[in-house]
């Protein structure tokens, strides 16, 4: 195709692929670690464990991307579809769990179903049963138990993109369905949903082959175990991040794939929109059933964890910690809202111009950038310290001049190295919303400002811009979220004498004081709970 | 549209100043009397000795906080690091940090004084700060303690299924693996790390404070925990936790007079080889080597003095006195590599 969005091959592209390296960059440093001597560590893993790190992170991921498509698409389907009472409560509460660091949720769930916790103990106290060798109870600490956990706090990036795909199909397709007689579900709402239920599930899926606190709680021995005992435990950063650009390679294969296996459908919108999909009515019995399918994932994700932890909180409450607590948000705030800023800034900038060039090269260089997410956060900030610590290099040599009199400022160890490692693991969050807004949007809008000779920034600012706002926006309060929940990069990088909330109820949670820890905890999900909100609002508009 | 647009503009323009406020906020650079340290130890246990060190110098100290990744940045910010002082809870990092050539040689007649050689660098880069032993914690009615006095005595297939740990590749039980390698040598040290494996009661897990749970809960009998956890599970605030210890044997292990004594790992620290404040760091260093520091980490968490000049806090002191392992704490270090690969093959 001669024809380009963009007239000439000029500056737009160039500070894309600028863009894209700078982002990319702490991943190449571990690119670069990664080329140093691994010391035969590769034979022994191979003769011990790397098989059964493979098995059980491949396991544990399926697991959490199938319970989580089931919980997402079932209750995304039944909102749009159906209409009962108490469904926009329903729709408000799906997303909450949105709010809850999966490790938190873990402690909180360890504490209620082990041998001691209360469900344990009710159990007992009404069969009569009195050892654990009496009775089967499933292990929380297993694979089994981490699916479980990391699921139903993370349906809800699936629930949120399926849900605003289901919304926006168009009304005239759903005729079509409804006069052969087919299922309006399998044949045109989930297929056309497919991009955005796939960016659902690569989010997901990132999330979870680069979680640790989770399965560092419940000793399951996946990659990113394995990447912090080969590191840590052997001393040996070289091979760790070997591992970690393996299983970095691993999800970036899936991905393509899928994108791959969509690049010849088209899934935008050209016929006229309607906005109110047409609802069900339904009899007060399957309305019952109905509700009662939506609230398993909204207990298991957001109000059992809660109420344990609020009844953790009871029990040893001080007025003094509030006072420090407060210090503590008000730093939270700060980098959540400057992080999400700038990622809906670069995200929204990346997806627009690079999807109207149309150069390849240019949106896979852009893909790639958004592809920190599926690193540990320790790993990044690892790969961000190297580069943060070579430009503060290239600093001390330009100073070194002797034609410059004032003093060097070095970025080592100030906000702007933590916000940007926020920018290089959330890219995806941000970016990923835009693109499947953009997706959606029919490019036929932007020829004709085009047309009309209107300039590219323009267009862009004018046309693609307003249509995606809402995509853009929920990208930039999903960021919000995942930035107060951030804890591996938040605690390496942040400057002296810093606490956020994660980092702060860390320090008690890794020790295992879950007393102490509950109240911050509980402040985290409700912080997070705000944009959420907002999200909610956004999407119902 | 234009409108709109033209609206933001003032915003973008407050959130740049809000950015650059950020970022000054964060770079104020430290004065002469302050120190920055890298902490392995959670604030909330750090805390109460800093504030007795700068009541004492007048010397401000700021703190980073993380448990894993510190010898990284010191290394990547290398010459311009802002970091004086490094202080951890083990010995594996606190090697790490020596093996990368971080850390500065320091001539210091009080911690030469105050701190026991084989708890110190030969090169006299870091020092032990408090002790605490990896100690066997059992059941009262369901083991009689006369029956384990040795580490060793875990992998008896007698207790098949009443053992529990936290997972090996942790760095407490690293050292101990490392530990018996120094004793046993590799074959034999493999072969104990089988046997404790087999007699495990559930899959690794937890931290120390699981196991005693465990214990409570009756899901096993005999579990491997840091004296500390003892102490601060007995005078914990939570009356359940006071619960869960009522019950144990507490066993110094390998004490025979001809056995070696328990595994000990130390908490320690050392000065940054780039400090721009190498006296003020050194002094924070000597001032956690003295008497006050040394019986405040007894206090507050249940930890043994290294200074030999300091009694362990009453408390502790009850539980006994106890021969230690007197290996250099060092070699636990450089066998780290060994005990990690040891504890993958036999999947502890």
């Amino acid at each position: 195709m001669s024809l380009k969005l963009i007239a000439k091959p000029n500056y737009w592209g160039t500070s894309i692929a600028f863009l894209s390296i700078i982002i990319f960059f702490p991943i190449v440093a571990l690119v670069g670690v990664s080329f140093g001597d691994s010391d035969g560590i590769w034979e022994h893993l191979f003769q011990t464990v790397l098989l059964r790190y493979i098995v059980t992170t491949t396991s544990l991921m399926g697991g959490v991307v199938i319970l989580a498509l089931l919980f997402g698409i079932t209750t995304a389907w039944i909102v749009t579809n159906y209409d009962f009472p108490t469904k926009n409560l329903i729709d408000f509460i799906l997303i909450l769990p949105a709010s809850c660091p999966a490790y938190l949720v873990a402690y909180a769930y360890t504490d209620f179903f082990e041998y001691a916790g209360p469900l344990q103990v009710g159990l007992r106290s009404i069969t009569g049963w009195e050892t654990a060798s009496e009775y089967y109870f499933p292990e929380i600490r297993s694979v089994g138990g981490a699916i479980f956990v990391l699921a139903s706090v993370l349906y809800p990036y699936i629930y949120l993109l399926a849900r605003t795909a289901f919304l926006n199909t168009p009304e005239s397709l759903i005729e079509v369905t409804s006069i052969y007689g087919k299922s309006k579900f399998w044949n045109v709402s989930l297929p056309l949903g497919r991009p955005a239920i796939m960016a659902g599930v690569a989010l997901v899926s990132m999330e979870v082959v680069s979680d640790f606190g989770t399965v560092e709680y419940f000793s399951i021995q996946t990659l990113t175990l394995g990447i912090f005992n080969v590191w840590i435990g052997m001393n040996n950063l070289t091979a760790a991040s070997q591992i970690s650009l393996f299983t970095f390679l691993f999800i970036f294969v899936l991905l393509i794939t899928e994108i791959k296996s969509r690049s010849n459908r088209r899934f935008n919108d050209t016929s006229r929109r309607q906005r109110n999909p047409k609802t069900q009515k339904v009899s007060t019995k399957k309305c019952l059933v109905l509700i009662a399918i939506c609230l398993i994932p909204v207990l298991c994700g957001f109000f059992i964890p809660v109420m344990i932890l609020i009844g953790n909180v009871g029990a040893f409450f001080k007025m003094s910690d509030l006072s420090e607590i407060f210090l503590i948000l008000r730093n939270t705030v700060f980098v959540c809202l400057i992080g999400a800023i700038i990622i809906v800034a670069v995200s929204t900038f990346l997806a627009t111009v690079a999807f109207a060039h149309g150069n390849i090269i240019l949106q896979r260089l852009a893909n790639i950038a958004a592809s920190g997410y599926a690193f540990p956060g320790t790993m990044l900030a690892i790969g961000v310290l190297i580069s943060a610590g070579l430009v503060d290099k290239l600093i001390a040599y330009l100073f070194s001049f002797d034609f410059i009199f004032f003093e060097p400022t070095y970025i080592s160890g100030t906000l702007t190295v933590l916000i940007f490692a926020y920018l290089v693991r959330y890219l995806a969050v941000g970016y990923g919303a835009t693109m499947s807004g953009l997706t959606r949007v029919s490019p036929n809008l932007s020829w004709a400002s085009r047309t009309l000779s209107n300039k590219f920034s323009t267009t862009v600012m004018k046309v693609s811009i307003p249509l995606i706002k809402k995509s853009i926006v929920a990208g930039g309060l999903l960021a919000f979220v995942d930035i107060a929940k951030e804890l591996p990069m938040t605690l390496l990088l942040r400057p002296f004498n810093f606490e956020t909330l994660a980092t702060y109820t860390y320090q008690f949670a890794h020790d295992e004081l879950m007393d102490q820890a509950s109240l911050p905890a509980l402040i985290i999900i409700m912080f997070g709970l705000l944009p959420v909100i907002l999200l909610n609002k956004l999407l119902r508009n | 549209m234009r409108k709109t647009i033209a609206n933001l503009f003032p915003f973008y323009l407050r959130v740049l100043l809000f950015v650059i406020y950020g970022i000054f906020q964060s770079t104020t650079a430290s004065y002469s009397t302050e120190i920055n340290i890298y902490s392995h130890r959670q604030p909330f246990l750090i805390n109460p000795f800093l504030e007795a060190f700068t009541r004492q110098t007048g010397i401000k100290t700021n703190v980073v906080y993380s448990t894993k990744g510190l010898a990284q940045r010191v290394k990547s910010e290398g010459e311009n690091s802002p970091a004086d002082v490094i202080l951890t809870v083990d010995i594996g990092r606190l090697h790490v940090y020596s093996d990368m050539k971080l850390l500065a040689s320091i001539e210091s007649d009080i911690l030469a004084k105050n701190v026991p050689n084989h708890l110190k660098s030969h090169d006299n880069t870091w020092f032990g700060l408090s002790k605490r032993s990896r100690i066997i914690v059992v059941a009262k009615s369901r083991v009689a303690d006369s029956k384990i006095s040795r580490v060793e005595d875990l992998a008896n297939p007698e207790w098949k299924g009443k053992i529990c740990s936290r997972p090996g590749s942790h760095v407490y039980n690293r050292a101990l693996m490392a530990s018996m390698i120094a004793a046993l040598g590799r074959e034999k040290a493999k072969a104990w790390a089988t046997g404790l494996v087999a007699n495990l009661a559930r899959r690794p897990q937890g931290n120390d404070r699981a196991q005693v749970k465990a214990i409570f809960e009756g899901q096993c009998d005999i579990a491997i925990i840091n004296n500390y956890y003892f102490g601060k599970l007995k005078y914990s605030e939570d009356p359940n936790q006071r619960k869960w210890v009522e019950n144990l044997i507490l066993i110094f292990p390998n004490q025979d007079s001809n056995d070696r004594g328990a595994h000990i790992n130390i908490s320690g620290g050392g000065v940054v080889k780039h400090s721009k404040n190498k006296e003020a760091a050194i002094r924070l260093l000597e001032f956690l080597s003295e008497k006050q520091a040394q019986e405040m980490y007894g206090k507050i968490n249940f930890e043994y003095p290294v200074n030999p000049r300091v009694k362990p806090y009453e408390i502790i002191a009850q539980w006994g006195n106890f021969k230690e392992d007197q290996l250099p704490i060092s070699t636990i270090a450089k066998l780290s590599m060994d005990a990690q690969k040891i504890i993958d093959s036999v999947g502890w």
